[in-house]
C-alpha cells in the first residue's frame, strides 16, 4: 500500500510542475468552464482549501485501531446511532484505497485525538456536513452538482436530495472511469443505474423493461443509454421543464444518428431528419433554437416512443408499429383519432414506392409538373417578350429614316407585325 | 389611311378624343377578384413562412409559438373567405349558365388551341400575324382553369390539412401527408404563376386593369378581343363612333 504510494508520489509531483508551467504559459485554461473529466488534484485542493493538508504521518492503522472494530458508534441530537465503523477492505478495495490515500486526506480536521468535538443532528445531518469534503480534490465536479436539480431539491429544503456520498458512497467508492481513455468503465455502465434506483426505483423498473436497460443489465449491452446518458452526469438537470423538452430529440438523436452504433442493430439513423422533416419536428427543433423555454404542445421523442420504458418498434406490446399502440400515442393530444389516423405519421420512413407511395408519387407529380410550368410559362413570356421587344425595334427602325426621308412610316408598320394595327384598319376603313 | 388618322390625331391637339368604353366585369365579379387577390396573398403570406419554417426570415416570423398560432389563424381566416369567394362564383355562374344567361365564354373550345398553335408560329416568328381573339384569350382561358384547378387543389388539401382526424374516419391516413406535400408545393405553383404569367400579361405586356375599372377601351377592345369587338358592333348594330354603348357582354 505505502509503496503504492511512494511510486505515485513522484509522478504527482511532476505532474503539478507540469500543470503550474502549462498554467503559466496559458493562462485562459484557468478561465475554462467546469469539466466532468477534470482529474482529481488532491494536493493542490487540499492546500488551498483548507489551508494544511492532512497529517500524513498518520497512518490508516492509526484510524482503524478504533474504526476498525465493529460497533464503534456514536450518539447524535435525535438519538440516531452513527456507526463508526469501516471496514478496512471496503476503503482498501475503492479507487482512494487503491491509490493509496489515507483516511487522513478526506478526515482532515479528526488527525489529532481525542478528535475535536463533532455536532450533527440526525445521521443525514452527518453526511450533508461531511459532503464537503469531497470539493477538496474533487472542485470541478462539486461545481456541477450546484447546479443540478438535486442541489436545487436540497436548496429547497429536501434533505434527501442526493449529494456525493448517496451516490459515490462514502468509503467504497468506486473507480468508474478508466484513467487511459477516460471512458466509462464496462461494469460502471451496469452500476449507474442501481445507484440511481436507491432513490429512483420505480423508474428503474421501468427502464429494466426498456429496450435499452434490458439490453444492458441482461446481455451487458454497451452501446445503450444509461441514466447519465440523456440526464447528464453531477449537473443533472430538471427533467420536466421545456428546456429538456425542447432539446431531448437531440439528446436521442446522440446516438440514434450514429452510423456506428445503429448499423449493428439494423436501426435507421434518419429518424431525427425525417422527425424534423414532419410539422412536429420542425416546430420544435425551430423552438429549441429560437425559444428554448417555449412551452409547445407538440410531441417529442419520448411523448411516443416512452420516456424510461421506451420499447423496441416491433415489441409486440408496446412497439409503435403495432397500429394500436400508436394509435393511442396520437390519442393522447387527438383525442378524437381513429383507427386510420396513425397512419398519417410516416413512421421515420422516407417515402418511397414501398413506403408511402402516395407521398413519393405526389412529390414526384411535382417534380415533373413544376420544371414543366415554370419552364413553359418561362419560355413563352420571354419568347413573348421577346417578339414584342423585336417589333418595337423594327418600328423604330424604319421610323428613323422616316425623319429624312419622305415616305410615311405607317406602312412599314403595319406590313411588318403588326397585323391588329390593319385590323383596326379595315374596321375604321370600313366605317369611314 | 389609318397611318394618316393616327398622324392627325397626333399632330392636332385640339380634337378631343373621346374614347368609348365596353364594359368587360360587372361590379360583382370586381368584387370577386378583389377578394381572390386579398386572400391568395394572404394565405400566401401567412402560408410561405409555414412551409419555410427553417430559413432565417421564416424564424423571424415564426419565433415564438404564440406567433405560429397567429398566422395559422390568419392563414384559416383568409382560407375561410377565399372559400366563399369560390363557393359564391360556383354556385352564382352555374345557376346563370344553366338558365342560358351566360354565354359559356370562358369554357375552352377546339379554337383556343388553334389560336395558341397560331401564337406559338407568330413568337417563332413563323407568323406575322397574332390570332384574333374573343371576349377572353386563349392566355386568360388558361389563366382562369389553371387558377381553377390550383384553387382546388389548395382548398381540398388544405381542408385536409386542417381536420386530419375527420378526414381520417373515412380516407386511409396516408392522403394527410400526401395532402401536406400537395398544399405546400402547390402554393409553389401558385406563386410563381401569379408571379411569372399573370404579372406579365397584365402589367409587362399591356397594363389591363379592366378587372379593377370593369370596362375596356375601344382600342384595347379593338386590338385584343377583335372578334369580340366585332360581334357586338355588328351584333347590336352598334357604329363604333356615336353613342356611349351600354352592353351587357357577360
Amino acid at each position: 500500500m505505502f509503496n503504492n504510494l511512494k511510486v505515485i508520489q513522484i509522478p504527482v509531483g511532476l505532474f503539478i510542475s507540469l500543470v503550474a508551467i502549462l498554467l503559466v504559459l496559458f493562462p485562459g485554461v484557468l478561465a475554462s468552464p467546469p469539466e466532468q473529466d477534470t482529474s482529481p488534484t488532491p494536493q493542490a485542493g487540499q492546500e488551498s482549501e483548507t489551508g494544511a493538508a492532512g497529517d500524513l504521518s498518520i497512518g490508516d492503522d492509526v484510524c482503524l485501531e478504533c474504526h476498525g472494530q465493529p460497533g464503534t458508534t456514536m450518539q447524535l441530537e435525535n438519538g440516531d446511532t452513527l456507526d463508526l465503523f469501516v471496514p478496512p477492505e471496503a476503503h482498501q478495495s475503492s479507487v482512494h484505497g487503491e491509490l493509496g490515500y489515507a483516511c487522513v486526506q478526506c478526515h482532515t480536521d479528526v488527525g489529532e485525538y481525542p478528535h475535536p468535538e463533532f455536532i450533527a443532528q440526525d445521521l443525514r445531518d452527518v453526511t450533508l456536513q461531511l459532503n464537503r469534503t469531497c470539493q477538496r480534490c474533487h472542485q470541478a465536479q462539486f461545481d456541477l452538482t450546484k447546479d443540478s436539480v438535486h442541489a436545487a431539491a436540497l436548496e429547497a429544503g429536501n434533505r434527501e436530495a442526493a449529494v456525493c456520498s448517496d451516490c459515490h458512497t462514502a468509503h467504497d467508492v468506486r473507480r468508474l472511469i478508466d484513467p487511459e481513455t477516460r471512458e466509462l468503465l464496462p461494469d460502471a455502465h451496469a452500476w449507474i443505474p442501481q445507484t440511481c434506483a436507491r432513490c429512483h426505483s420505480e423508474i428503474y423498473n421501468k427502464y429494466l423493461d426498456s429496450v435499452h436497460g434490458s439490453a444492458l443489465l441482461e446481455e451487458g449491452n454497451q452501446d445503450v443509454p444509461t441514466c447519465i446518458d440523456c440526464h447528464g452526469v453531477h449537473n443533472i438537470e430538471d427533467p420536466t421543464t421545456a428546456e429538456f423538452r425542447l432539446n431531448s430529440p437531440q439528446m436521442c438523436a446522440e446516438c440514434h444518428t450514429e452510423p456506428k452504433i445503429m448499423d449493428k442493430y439494423g436501426i435507421s439513423t434518419q429518424v431525427l431528419d425525417t422527425y424534423v422533416a414532419d410539422f412536429h419536428g420542425t416546430s420544435v427543433v425551430l423552438f429549441e433554437q429560437k425559444t428554448p423555454d417555449a412551452d409547445i404542445n407538440k410531441p417529442v421523442c419520448f411523448d411516443c416512443h416512452g420516456v424510461h420504458d421506451i420499447a423496441s418498434a416491433d415489441d409486440p406490446q408496446k412497439g409503435l408499429q403495432v397500429r394500436q399502440n400508436l394509435l393511442v400515442r396520437c390519442q393522447a393530444c387527438h383525442p378524437d383519432a381513429t383507427e386510420n389516423f396513425p397512419d398519417s405519421w410516416m413512421s421515420h420512413y422516407i417515402p418511397s414506392l414501398e413506403k408511402n407511395p402516395l407521398v413519393y408519387f405526389v412529390d414526384l407529380f411535382y417534380k415533373i409538373i413544376i420544371p414543366v410550368v415554370v419552364g413553359g410559362m418561362g419560355v413563352l413570356v420571354v419568347m413573348d417578350a421577346g417578339r414584342a421587344g423585336f417589333n418595337r425595334y423594327r418600328a423604330r427602325k424604319s421610323e428613323e429614316p422616316s425623319e429624312t426621308d419622305t415616305e410615311p412610316p405607317g406602312e412599314e408598320i403595319i406590313s411588318g407585325s403588326d397585323t391588329l394595327a390593319s385590323d383596326q384598319d379595315a374596321v375604321e376603313a370600313g366605317d369611314g | 389611311m389609318s397611318a394618316d388618322m393616327n398622324s392627325e390625331r397626333l399632330k392636332s391637339p385640339a380634337v378631343v378624343q373621346v374614347e368609348r368604353t365596353f364594359p368587360r366585369f360587372t361590379v360583382g365579379q370586381r368584387w370577386e377578384h378583389w377578394l381572390l387577390f386579398l386572400s391568395v396573398t394572404a394565405l400566401l403570406l401567412t402560408g410561405l413562412p409555414q412551409k419555410y419554417r427553417a430559413a432565417a426570415w421564416s424564424l423571424q416570423i415564426l419565433s415564438t409559438p404564440s406567433r405560429v398560432n397567429l398566422v395559422r389563424q390568419i392563414h384559416h381566416i383568409s382560407a375561410i373567405v377565399l372559400l366563399l369567394v369560390v363557393v359564391y362564383h360556383l354556385a352564382r355562374n352555374l345557376y346563370l349558365l344553366l338558365r342560358k344567361q351566360l354565354p359559356a365564354s370562358i369554357f375552352p373550345n377546339s379554337q383556343d388551341f388553334r389560336n395558341a398553335w397560331q401564337m406559338i408560329k407568330y413568337l417563332l416568328f413563323l407568323s406575322r400575324d397574332k390570332p384574333l381573339y374573343g371576349k377572353y384569350n386563349f392566355e386568360q382561358k388558361f389563366t382562369y382553369w389553371f387558377l381553377f384547378l390550383t384553387i382546388g387543389v389548395m382548398g381540398i388539401t388544405g381542408l385536409v390539412n386542417w381536420f386530419p382526424v375527420q378526414v381520417t374516419r373515412i380516407l386511409p391516413g396516408a392522403v394527410i401527408p400526401a395532402a401536406r406535400l400537395a398544399h405546400s408545393t402547390e402554393a409553389i405553383v401558385i406563386a410563381i404563376f401569379v408571379l411569372i404569367w399573370h404579372v406579365y400579361h397584365v402589367h409587362i405586356e399591356r397594363l389591363n386593369l379592366s378587372i379593377f375599372t370593369g370596362r375596356l377601351g375601344e382600342d384595347e377592345m379593338r386590338k385584343h378581343h377583335t372578334l369580340e369587338y366585332e360581334r357586338l358592333l355588328e351584333g347590336n348594330n352598334i357604329s363604333p363612333p356615336e353613342e356611349e354603348a351600354e352592353l351587357d357582354v357577360q
